[in-house]
C-alpha cells in the first residue's frame, strides 16, 4: 500500500519523460497533476487507515533486497512520516498547479517533479538507514536539472551550490548511519535494529552531531544555510514551493527520526545546545530577512529563522513541544508554499521582487487586489497570528519548551515578534502605498494561478481554527519519542561498562600510543 | 425567552463574524457591479441582530450567578485547552456597549464614507472589531483573550491602513501593528509563563489560585509585568503610547470605536488580571507608575496638539492611564465604571469632531473656530460629551470619579491628589478644544458650515443623549457609589477640579482676552509637549534603531563572513563558474554528465559498505573516539 507512493510517481515520470515530443505541453502538464493528484488522494486514505491509538510503525512492507550489505525494501510509517507523505504529495501537487503552462522543455520538467515526489516520499517510509539514503540522494540530481535549467539569471551558481552542499550533507549522513550501524555490530541497516543502541556515550554524541550537521545543512539550520537563499531565489516558482516545503522537511524530519529516535540518550545531553542553536537560528533568520530587498529573499530567510523553532521544540523533550514541532513542519510547508507562490505571482505579473519597486498592489482597479489580500494572510499565518495554523505549531512549540528552556523559549517568541517586523516591511512596501498608474498595466491574474493559494489558505485557516486536525496524527509518535528518552538514560548508565571489548582495547592502545 | 438568548449568548460575537465573512465577497468584483455599499448594509443588519440577541439576554442575567459555557478545542499530548466562557451581567452589559457603539459608529460611517468606494474592507473590520470585543469579554480565559487581543492588532494593522495609498497611513498602521505586537508578545510570554505556576488560564480559576499562591515573588514580579505591558500596548500607556496618535490617520468612524471601546479591551484584561497582579506589590506601583504618567503626560500632550483628533486621542491615553491606577490600587469597580463612563463620552466627542471635520475639510484646531452659532447640535454634542467626561455633576464621569477617590483616599490620599490634578488638566484640554473649534471668530476654513446628512448627525445626537442617560441607567442598576457613604468633600473637590479646569481652559480659549496661538514662557517646554515628548525620536534611538543595525550587520555577517568562511565559498565560485559553462552550452553532454556523477556516486556509496571492513576505516573510527576522549 505504501509502495504506491513511491513508485507511482516514478512510473509517472518514466511515462512523461517518453511521451512523444508531439504532445502538446498543457497535456503534460495535466498528466502530471493527474498522476500526482492520485498520489494525494491515496496518501488521504491512508490518513483514514491510520490507527490514531497505537505509536507503532503501521503499515509495514518488507521485500528482502541486497541481504549481504543489510539493505533491505522496508517500509513503515508512523504519525510523523504519515504527515509528512501527505505535505508531500499535497505541496507537489500544489507546485504542479503553479507551473506555468508555458514551461520549456515540459516532458523533462515534470518527469523531474514527480521523480523528487516519489523519491521523497521512499524517504518518509524507509524503515532501513541505507535505503533511506538511497532515496535521499535520489531527489539531488532532478532539483539539481530543475535549478540548472529553468531557474533564475545566477541558476548554475545557485544549482551548483545547491549540489556540493546536498553531497556533503548526503555524505555526512552516510557517515553517521555506517559508524553507527558497525561500532553497533549490527546485522543489517534496519531501522529497529539500531534502536536501543548501547554506545559509550562519546561515541554516540560523536554520530549524533554528524548526523546533526548533515541534516542541518538540509533544514538548514545556521550557519549552514547559505545554499538557501540562493537556492530558493534562483529556483522557479513550483520548484522552490518543494525546494522549501517538502526538502527542508525531510532534513527536519531526519533529524528527529534518526537524531532523536536514535540517539535519545546524546540528544538529551545536547538539548541545552540544540535549544540555543535553535534559538539563534530564530534570531538571526529573522535579522537576515529585515535586512533584504528582494521579497522572495526575504521570504527565503524567514524559512530559516522558521526551522529553529522545529529544533527547538524537538530539543525540549516535553511531548508537547514535540508535537509542536512535527505541527509546525506541516505549518511551515503550508505557509511558505502560498508564499513563495504569491510571490511567483507578484514576479511573473509586475515583473519585479524588489521592495523599492513594488507598490500599492491593493490597489482595487490597478492592482493584484486578491493576490495582495492572501499574502496579507499568508503573511500574517508566518509571522504566528492566532487563528491560522503557524501560530498553533508555535505556542504549543513554545508552552512545551518553557519549562525546560525557559531563556531560549523566550528569545523564541521575541523571534515572532521580528518575523512581524519584515513581513509588515513586506506588506507596507508590497500591497500598500500608492500604485504607480504609470507602470501598472499588469496582467489579469486567472483563477487558476489563484487556485493554489486558496487552497492553502483554506488549509491554514481550517487548521488554524481546528488544530486537533494538525496535531493528532503526530501525538502518539511524539509521545513514543520522548518516552525513550528517560529510558535510554537508565539504561545508558546500566550498559556502558560492557561496551565491546575489541574497541575499548583499540581505544585505550591509541591513548596510550599518543 | 430571555434565558435561551443567555445560554445562546456565544452567538453573539458570531453575527459580526458571519458579516464580515459575508463582506469579503464585496472585495473588487462584484463592488464593480453594485458599488460598495450593500457590504455597509448587510453588517449593520447583523450588528443590529446582535444588538437584539444581547439585549434580550440582559434581563435573565442581571442579579443572577454567571452562566458558565465550556468548549473544548484542543486536546493534545496531556494538555487541554478548551475555551470558558463567561455569561454574566456584566460581560453582557458590555456586548451591549459595543455592539451599540458599533451599530451608531456604522451608521455614522454611512454619511461619513459616502464617497469611499473600500467600504467592505472597512466594514468587514468594523465587524471583525465587534465580533472579537465581544468575544474577549465572554471569555474567561486568559489564553483565548490572547489570541483575541492578537488577532485585533492585525485588525487595527489593517483599520488604519484602509486608506492604504497615504504615506502617513502606511507608517501608522505599521507602527500600530508592531506597537501593539510587542505588548501582546510580553503578554504571550506572561501567558506561557504562568500556567506552569498556576496551570490554569481561567481568569476564574487564576483568582481563586492567586489567593494562596506560593510563589517565588521575583518570578511572579517578572510574570506580572509581562502581563501589564500586553495591556500597556493595548491602552496606549507609556512608553507604548505612540500608535494611537498615528493610528488618527484612519477612517473617523472607526476613531469612534476605537478610542472607546477597543482601547479598553487592554483595560478589561487589566481587571480581570487584578487578582495576579496583586501578588507582586512591584507590579502594582508599576501599574499605578505607568498610569500615572501616561494620564498627566496625556493631558499635557493634548493640550498642545492641533490636530483635533489627536487632541482627543491622547486623552483617551490619559483615561485608560487612569484605570491603571485604579486597578494598579485595587480599585477594580470603579475601574469599570471609569471605562464605561469614558466609552460613551469619548464616542460622544469623536463623533462631534468627526462632524466638524467632515464639511470643514480641516481637523486642524488653529483653522477651525467660530463654530457655535452654526454647528449648535454637534456643539452641544460636544458639551455633553466633554462633561460626561470630565468629573461634574451628575454626569457619569463625576461618578466613576467619585468611586475611585472614595476608595483611594484613606490608602493614599497621594494618589487622589493626583487624580485631581489629572482630572483638571482633562478639563481644561477638553475646554481648549471646545474653546478653538466652537468659540473665537470665524475663519475661512468654517465660514460655511452646515449641520451634515442625519447619518452623521444622528447617531451623535443619540450618543450625546446616552450620556445624559447614563447616570440613570446606572443608579437603575445600582452601579452608582452610594451617595449616603461616599466622602462629601471628596465630591466637592473634584467637582472644583473641574470647574477650575474648565473655567482656566475657558478664559485663555473661549474668551477672547488671551492672544492665540498661546505661548509657553519657555519654548522646548511648549516643543517637549507639541512632539509627543520626543517618542518617535525615542523609538528611533532604541529599538527600532538597534533592530535595524543588528539586521544590517547580520546581512553583512551572512554574506561575507558565513557564506565566505564557514562555507568554502571558493569551492562553491569555482564550480558555480564551471556549471555557468555547462548550462550555456549543450545540453545533451550536459545530462550525461550529470547522470554519469549520479552513477559514479551510486558506486561509490555501494562500494563504501564493503570498503568500510577494510582497516583503515576502523582506525579511523578508534582515531576519533580517542581524540573525544583526550579532549
Amino acid at each position: 500500500m505504501l509502495s504506491v507512493l513511491i513508485w507511482l510517481p516514478i512510473l509517472g515520470a518514466a511515462v512523461i519523460g517518453f511521451l512523444p515530443a508531439a504532445v502538446p505541453p498543457r497535456q503534460i502538464r495535466n498528466a502530471a497533476l493527474t498522476v500526482v493528484g492520485v498520489t494525494l488522494l491515496w496518501s488521504i486514505w491512508l490518513f483514514t487507515q491510520f490507527d490514531l491509538s497505537s505509536p507503532t510503525l503501521q503499515l509495514r512492507e518488507y521485500l528482502p533486497w541486497i541481504e549481504t550489505l543489510g539493505m533491505n525494501y522496508e517500509l513503515a510509517m508512523d504519525g510523523l512520516a504519515l504527515v509528512m507523505l501527505g505535505i508531500n504529495s499535497l505541496l507537489t501537487w500544489i507546485a504542479l498547479l503553479s507551473a506555468s503552462e508555458n514551461t520549456e522543455r515540459p516532458r523533462l520538467f515534470y518527469a523531474m517533479i514527480l521523480l523528487i515526489c516519489g523519491g521523497v516520499a521512499g524517504a518518509f517510509l524507509a524503515q532501513n538507514l541505507l535505503l533511506f539514503f538511497l532515496f535521499y540522494e535520489l531527489e539531488l540530481v532532478p532539483f539539481y536539472l530543475l535549478i540548472s535549467i529553468w531557474g533564475g539569471e545566477k541558476r548554475g551558481y545557485a544549482a551548483i551550490k545547491f549540489l556540493i552542499y546536498t553531497a556533503i550533507s548526503g555524505a555526512l549522513i552516510l557517515a553517521g548511519f555506517l559508524g553507527l550501524i558497525w561500532l553497533t555490530g549490527s546485522a543489517n541497516f534496519s531501522y529497529v535494529a539500531a534502536l536501543g543502541q548501547t554506545l559509550p556515550m562519546n561515541l554516540q554524541v560523536l554520530l549524533l552531531a554528524v548526523l546533526l550537521v548533515g541534516f542541518g545543512i538540509k533544514m538548514p539550520l545556521v550557519p549552514f544555510h547559505t545554499w538557501l537563499p540562493d537556492t530558493y531565489v534562483e529556483a522557479s516558482t513550483p520548484v522552490t514551493i518543494l525546494l522549501g516545503g517538502v526538502l527542508a522537511k525531510l532534513g527536519a524530519y531526519g533529524i528527529l527520526r534518526f537524531g532523536l529516535g536514535l540517539f535519545p540518550a546524546a540528544w538529551s545531553v545536547l538539548a541545552p545546545v540544540l535549544a540555543t542553536w535553535g534559538a539563534v537560528s530564530i534570531l538571526y533568520g529573522a535579522m537576515a530577512a529585515i535586512a533584504q530587498k528582494d521579497i522572495k529573499r526575504m521570504v527565503a530567510y524567514s524559512s530559516i529563522g522558521h526551522m529553529g523553532y522545529i529544533l527547538l521544540g524537538a530539543a525540549a523533550l516535553t511531548p508537547l513541544a514535540l508535537v509542536g514541532a512535527m505541527s509546525q513542519m506541516v505549518a511551515h510547508g503550508l505557509i511558505l508554499a502560498i508564499l513563495f507562490n504569491l510571490v511567483g505571482i507578484v514576479e511573473q505579473k509586475v515583473g519585479s521582487r524588489e521592495l523599492d519597486v513594488l507598490n500599492g498592489l491593493l490597489n482595487p482597479i490597478r492592482g493584484l487586489p486578491s493576490i495582495a489580500s492572501l499574502l496579507i494572510l499568508g503573511a500574517m499565518a508566518s509571522a504566528g497570528i492566532p487563528g491560522l495554523a503557524g501560530f498553533v505549531a508555535e505556542f504549543l512549540i513554545f508552552q512545551g519548551s518553557y519549562s525546560a528552556f525557559p531563556v531560549q523559549t523566550l528569545v523564541g517568541v521575541v523571534g515572532t515578534g521580528l518575523t512581524a517586523v519584515y513581513f509588515v516591511i513586506l506588506l507596507n512596501r508590497t500591497c500598500f502605498g500608492r500604485l504607480d498608474t504609470k507602470t501598472a498595466y499588469y496582467p489579469q491574474v486567472q483563477f487558476e494561478e489563484r487556485l493554489p493559494a486558496l487552497l492553502l489558505t483554506a488549509l491554514i485557516v481550517f487548521l488554524g481554527v481546528q488544530p486537533t486536525w494538525l496535531v493528532k496524527w503526530v501525538e502518539s509518535s511524539s509521545t513514543a519519542l520522548v518516552a525513550a528518552v528517560p529510558l535510554a538514560l537508565e539504561q545508558q548508565i546500566a550498559v556502558l561498562p560492557a561496551a565491546p571489548p575489541e574497541l575499548k582495547s583499540a581505544v585505550s592502545n591509541l591513548v596510550q600510543s599518543k | 425567552m430571555s434565558q435561551w438568548f443567555a445560554q445562546t449568548a456565544w452567538l453573539i460575537p458570531c453575527y459580526p463574524f458571519i458579516g464580515m465573512l459575508l463582506s469579503t465577497l464585496w472585495f473588487p468584483a462584484i463592488t464593480r457591479r453594485t458599488g460598495p455599499r450593500p457590504a455597509g448594509y448587510l453588517n449593520a443588519v447583523t450588528t443590529f441582530i446582535a444588538l437584539i440577541h444581547a439585549v434580550s439576554a440582559l434581563p435573565s442575567l442581571l442579579n443572577q450567578p454567571a452562566l458558565h459555557l465550556n468548549f473544548s478545542w484542543l486536546s493534545v499530548a496531556g494538555f487541554n485547552l478548551s475555551l470558558p466562557l463567561e455569561i454574566s451581567a456584566l460581560a453582557m452589559g458590555a456586548c451591549i456597549l459595543v455592539i451599540g457603539l458599533n451599530f451608531l459608529a456604522q451608521i455614522y460611517a454611512i454619511g461619513y464614507l459616502e464617497m469611499d468606494w473600500g467600504w467592505a474592507r472597512f466594514y468587514a473590520m468594523l465587524a471583525l472589531f465587534e465580533a472579537g470585543l465581544c468575544a474577549l469579554v465572554l471569555t474567561d480565559s486568559l489564553f483565548f483573550s490572547y489570541i483575541i487581543l492578537e488577532i485585533l492588532t492585525l485588525g487595527t494593522y489593517l483599520l488604519i491602513g484602509i486608506w492604504f495609498n497615504q504615506s502617513l497611513v502606511v507608517t501608522g498602521a505599521r507602527d500600530a501593528f508592531l506597537t501593539k505586537r510587542v505588548g501582546d508578545l510580553f503578554l504571550l510570554m506572561g501567558v506561557l509563563a504562568i500556567y506552569p505556576l498556576a496551570h490554569t488560564w481561567d481568569y476564574s480559576e487564576l483568582a481563586v489560585w492567586a489567593e494562596t499562591a506560593q510563589v517565588d515573588p521575583n518570578l511572579i514580579t517578572l510574570v506580572g509585568l509581562a502581563l501589564l505591558a500586553g495591556p500597556m500596548g493595548k491602552c496606549a500607556q507609556f512608553p507604548l503610547h505612540l500608535w494611537l496618535d498615528e493610528a488618527m490617520e484612519g477612517p473617523l468612524p472607526s476613531t469612534i470605536l476605537r478610542n472607546s471601546v477597543v482601547v479598553a479591551t487592554g483595560a478589561w484584561v487589566l481587571v480581570k488580571l487584578q487578582p495576579v497582579l496583586e501578588l507582586s506589590p512591584t507590579v502594582q506601583i508599576a501599574t499605578i507608575a505607568v498610569g500615572a504618567v501616561t494620564a498627566i503626560g496625556g493631558t499635557l500632550i493634548a493640550i498642545a496638539q492641533i490636530d483635533i483628533k489627536r487632541s482627543l486621542s491622547y486623552l483617551v491615553s490619559a483615561y485608560m492611564g487612569i484605570v491603571f491606577i485604579a486597578v494598579g490600587a485595587g480599585q477594580s469597580q470603579a475601574a469599570l465604571l471609569i471605562v464605561l463612563c469614558h466609552a460613551v463620552a469619548m464616542a460622544t466627542l469623536v463623533a462631534s469632531a468627526g462632524s466638524i471635520v467632515l464639511n470643514n475639510i480641516t481637523q486642524d484646531l488653529t483653522q477651525l473656530g467660530g463654530l457655535w452659532s452654526r454647528r449648535p447640535i454637534t456643539g452641544l454634542s460636544f458639551v455633553f460629551g466633554a462633561l460626561g467626561l470630565v468629573a461634574l455633576p451628575p454626569l457619569g464621569g463625576f461618578w466613576a470619579m467619585l468611586a475611585l477617590t472614595d476608595g483611594l483616599w484613606k490608602s493614599s490620599p497621594g494618589l487622589v491628589g493626583l487624580l485631581l490634578l489629572i482630572n483638571a488638566l482633562a478639563a481644561f484640554s477638553i475646554t481648549r478644544t471646545f474653546g478653538l473649534v466652537f468659540a473665537g471668530s470665524v475663519q475661512p476654513m468654517t465660514v460655511r458650515s452646515p449641520e451634515n446628512l442625519w447619518a452623521v448627525t444622528l447617531p451623535m445626537t443619540l450618543l450625546a443623549g446616552f450620556v445624559l442617560h447614563l447616570p440613570m441607567i446606572l443608579s437603575s442598576l445600582s452601579l452608582l457609589p452610594d451617595w449616603m457613604t461616599v466622602s462629601k468633600d471628596l465630591a466637592l473637590l473634584i467637582t472644583w477640579s473641574s470647574i477650575f479646569g474648565i473655567s482656566l481652559g475657558a478664559v485663555v480659549y473661549v474668551g477672547g482676552s488671551v492672544k492665540k496661538p498661546v505661548v509657553l514662557p519657555w519654548k522646548p517646554l511648549q516643543d517637549l509637549f507639541a512632539y509627543d515628548f520626543y517618542t518617535p525620536k525615542l523609538y528611533r534611538s532604541s529599538v527600532v534603531g538597534s533592530v535595524d543595525i543588528v539586521s544590517r550587520i547580520t546581512d553583512w555577517l551572512d554574506r561575507y563572513v558565513v557564506d565566505g568562511l564557514v562555507n568554502f565559498v571558493g569551492l562553491s565560485s569555482i564550480f558555480g563558474g564551471e556549471a555557468l559553462k555547462y548550462g550555456n552550452s549543450g545540453q545533451t553532454q550536459f545530462y550525461a554528465l550529470t547522470i554519469a556523477i549520479g552513477l559514479v556516486i551510486t558506486a561509490l556509496w555501494l562500494s563504501w559498505s564493503i570498503l568500510s571492513n577494510l582497516a583503515i576505516t576502523n582506525d579511523f573510527v578508534a582515531l576519533a573516539t580517542s581524540w573525544l576522549h583526550l579532549g
